[in-house]
């Protein structure tokens, strides 16, 4: 066996053993349980959920929140790497476009999830009013999905071809189908010209469309008179943060992917230290915005600010404002530091930090401001006063959590998730065209 | 000895445990007992309009004092021992009640032009029965603007209508009337003359709708008339500029008054990266068919 057939024998999709079995099984039942929730949901409305006239935005703005801010890792690692020509990215990026896909797709599914009669979708487009920022989103979110999509599609078009060719007699149904999805591809230097262009536009793209997703998403909160939200200074904290929640989804997936299909060879401890140095910069600017967000209005801050301030800091939100801030960002900046911190075990455990201390601040950043009006709450049961999120709402967020690790694995489980053709130049394997990749 | 201690203890236990009934009946008198009503009733004339009472009924519970709703109180005029009955009158939600005197229920004076008037409540299964009377003598407001030395002037004389007399050394207040709270021109207590007149310089700027100010003197509270208003209205203050952006094209706007910039903007970006995924799947198919 040559070692580009090594090279193809180890990056080729497999079948899963048992364990990514049980993995899909579980995902599965969850996403089932999430599925029976939003059916009642939809029968009986909202009031099956905690929400009210006061918490009127829950646990699923916050989860689209958290979606929103995972997906910009496409943008984060694929495009800015791309253009900065940092070379360790190749076995990472696949996975990075993967995980951008997923969860932007889900983002879209969890708006849509928060509405009150999904059956009047199509009137955002019908009689979408472009002042609204909540327009922008409508608009912005389909766009991010179809430029995740190309983002992914066009690298993987070789990577098909030579499945193609790998599967063509062992699985001649797969063949047939990585044939079609590769469009023809043969490596010729026009199709070669051609994909090259592409990524490239896609890339610059990227990064815009990527930026204004999450500007928009800030936008969302800011363009609105309320305590906590409205602040100059969302855009570029959201966008930071959103650097900080790509790449820890990023480094915990990459982890277990390479864990699961021994893929150490490919990605190493080195790609793991530049990850984690990567990761380290975006929270010490995350960090920086924090300080900016929370410790000016402290001076400042009007009556109605302080007591929303008071509430983060030491009140009702004190825990989750403190996990968030600690665990999910001082800790890990803490650990990155040093060198040992940064090695594939415990850069995985820094990953999950990462990620729940993400999807917690979202909750904060939505939940507590609607919560702390400037008119004080009065007429209105006490259980409005306060907001924790029901079984449904549970259920249905945690399969759309499920559906997005669905996705990332089913694509996993039928794509090769380090770039075999890219792989096979870099290391020499094939006779390519310099020209025309770069 | 012994049983003197014994007679000392059995003393002291009676003693304690009749305090104690005491207190136990007591506080099941308390539980039974009804509520006093405290009513408070103000005389107010508005000049060329209506001329009422301002009943308010509170009661003490506990440590609080709250309104009473919901209970009826009659209205009667005091002439000569005698109590002729005016008309009823409930009181709302916060406790109160304006009882309009129209000139048909021909108010009665004694013989010092005094009118004396009564309001009684007869009581119900919660509070007890109360009752309460003011007196007022009738007097009048006669205000105008002036304009001297290109300065606005309110100029207003009070006197007793009974006995035409003037009334020198009142207190009246001069303000204009806004939403929440009156705006008050002037100084804080504007004395009558002997002339039974007061003239209050009326300040520029003073913003109004058209430029009209509505302005109220005001004899407030007094002992002997009530409260008596006046209302001018005088054409002296500044326009307000009202910014109506309705049918504009604002950010605030309905859809179809999107502004133009934004149009433009959001347009154009759509068709810019629209325009980019256009070529892009185009890339695809030119790669199939290479």
């Amino acid at each position: 066996m040559t070692k580009y057939e090594s090279l193809i024998n180890d990056l080729a999709p497999r079948k899963f053993g048992k364990r990514g079995t049980i993995w899909t099984f579980i995902l599965l039942v969850v996403i089932i349980l999430g599925l029976i929730s939003y059916i009642d949901q939809v029968n009986k409305g909202q009031v099956v959920t905690n929400m009210r006239d006061y918490a009127l935005w829950g646990i699923y703005i916050s989860n689209f929140v958290f979606f929103v801010a995972t997906s910009f890792v496409g943008s984060a690692t694929v495009a800015v790497l791309r253009l900065t020509n940092n070379s360790w990215r190749t076995p990472v990026v696949r996975i990075a476009e993967i995980i951008s896909l997923a969860c932007i797709i889900m983002a879209g599914f969890t708006i849509m999830i928060d509405m009150g009669r999904p059956d009047r979708l199509l009137y955002l487009f019908i009689y979408a009013r472009l002042q609204s920022p909540i327009t922008w989103d409508v608009i912005i979110i389909p766009t991010s999905i179809i430029l995740s999509f190309l983002l992914l599609y066009f690298p993987l078009l070789p990577d098909l071809a030579i499945l193609k060719k790998h599967n063509l007699k062992t699985k001649p149904t797969y063949s047939k189908w990585y044939g079609k999805l590769s469009l023809n591809w043969t490596g010729s230097k026009v199709q070669k010209a051609i994909q090259s262009k592409s990524i490239k536009i896609i890339a610059i793209m990227v990064i815009p469309v990527g930026i204004l997703l999450q500007t928009i998403d800030a936008w969302l909160f800011s363009t609105t008179y309320r305590i906590g939200w409205d602040s100059t200074n969302m855009g570029a904290y959201f966008t930071s943060g959103a650097f900080v929640a790509g790449l820890g989804a990023l480094i915990t997936v990459v982890y277990v992917i390479r864990k699961v299909r021994s893929l150490e060879h490919y990605i190493t401890d080195y790609h793991f230290d530049k990850l984690a140095q990567y990761l380290l910069l975006t929270c010490l600017v995350y960090v920086y915005f924090n300080i900016n967000e929370y410790l000016i209005p402290i001076f400042n801050a009007p009556v109605e600010e302080d007591i929303h301030l008071n509430a983060l800091v030491y009140g009702e939100y004190a825990g989750l404002f403190w996990f968030s801030q600690i665990f999910g960002l001082i800790l890990p900046i803490l650990i990155l530091l040093f060198k040992k911190g940064r090695k594939p075990m415990p850069l995985f455990i820094v990953g999950i930090m990462v990620v729940l201390g993400s999807w917690w601040k979202r909750y904060i950043i939505v939940t507590p401001t609607l919560l702390h009006p400037f008119l004080p709450i009065e007429g209105v049961p006490e259980s409005w006063h306060h907001y924790f999120p029901s079984m449904h709402e549970w259920l249905i967020t945690g399969a759309t959590l499920a559906l997005t690790l669905l996705i990332i694995t089913l694509f996993v489980r039928f794509l090769p998730v380090i770039p075999i053709q890219r792989i096979a130049e870099e290391k020499g394997l094939l006779k390519t065209d310099k020209k025309a990749e770069s | 000895m012994k049983n003197r201690s014994t007679s000392v203890s059995a003393f002291l236990a009676w003693t304690i445990g009749f305090i104690f009934c005491l207190g136990l009946s007591n506080i099941y008198a308390q539980n039974d007992q009804k509520h006093r009503v405290r009513l408070r009733a103000d005389y107010v004339k508005i000049i060329e309009g209506d001329a009422y009472l301002n009943i308010k009924a509170t009661a003490k519970i506990g440590d609080e004092t709250l309104p009473v709703p919901n209970i009826e109180i009659a209205v009667y005029n005091e002439v000569e021992g005698e109590e002729i009955i005016l008309g009823n009158t409930k009181t709302n939600i916060k406790g109160e009640s304006r009882f309009v005197l129209n000139k048909s229920m021909d108010l009665k004076s004694d013989s010092t032009n005094t009118y004396n008037l009564g309001i009684s409540f007869n009581g119900n299964d919660s509070f007890r029965k109360a009752s309460k009377s003011t007196s007022f003598k009738n007097a009048h407001i006669a205000a105008k603007l002036i304009t001297k030395d290109s300065i606005n002037y309110i100029t207003a004389t009070l006197r007793e209508t009974a006995t035409d007399s003037l009334l020198a050394g009142k207190s009246l207040i001069l303000q204009v009337q806004r939403l929440f709270k009156p705006l008050k021109i002037g100084e804080e207590l504007n004395f009558t003359d002997e002339n039974g007149s007061i003239q209050v310089p009326v300040e520029e700027g003073i913003p109004g709708i058209d430029g009209n100010l509505v302005i109220e003197v005001v004899l407030e509270d007094s002992d002997d008339y009530g409260t008596v208003k006046t209302i001018i209205n005088a054409p002296i203050g500044t326009p307000i500029v009202e910014e109506i952006t309705f049918d504009q094209r604002k950010m605030w706007s309905p859809r179809n008054k999107t502004p133009i910039f934004l149009l433009v903007v959001i347009n154009l970006i759509i068709a810019v990266v629209y325009g980019l995924f256009i070529y892009l799947i185009f890339n695809l198919f030119r790669i199939s068919k290479n």
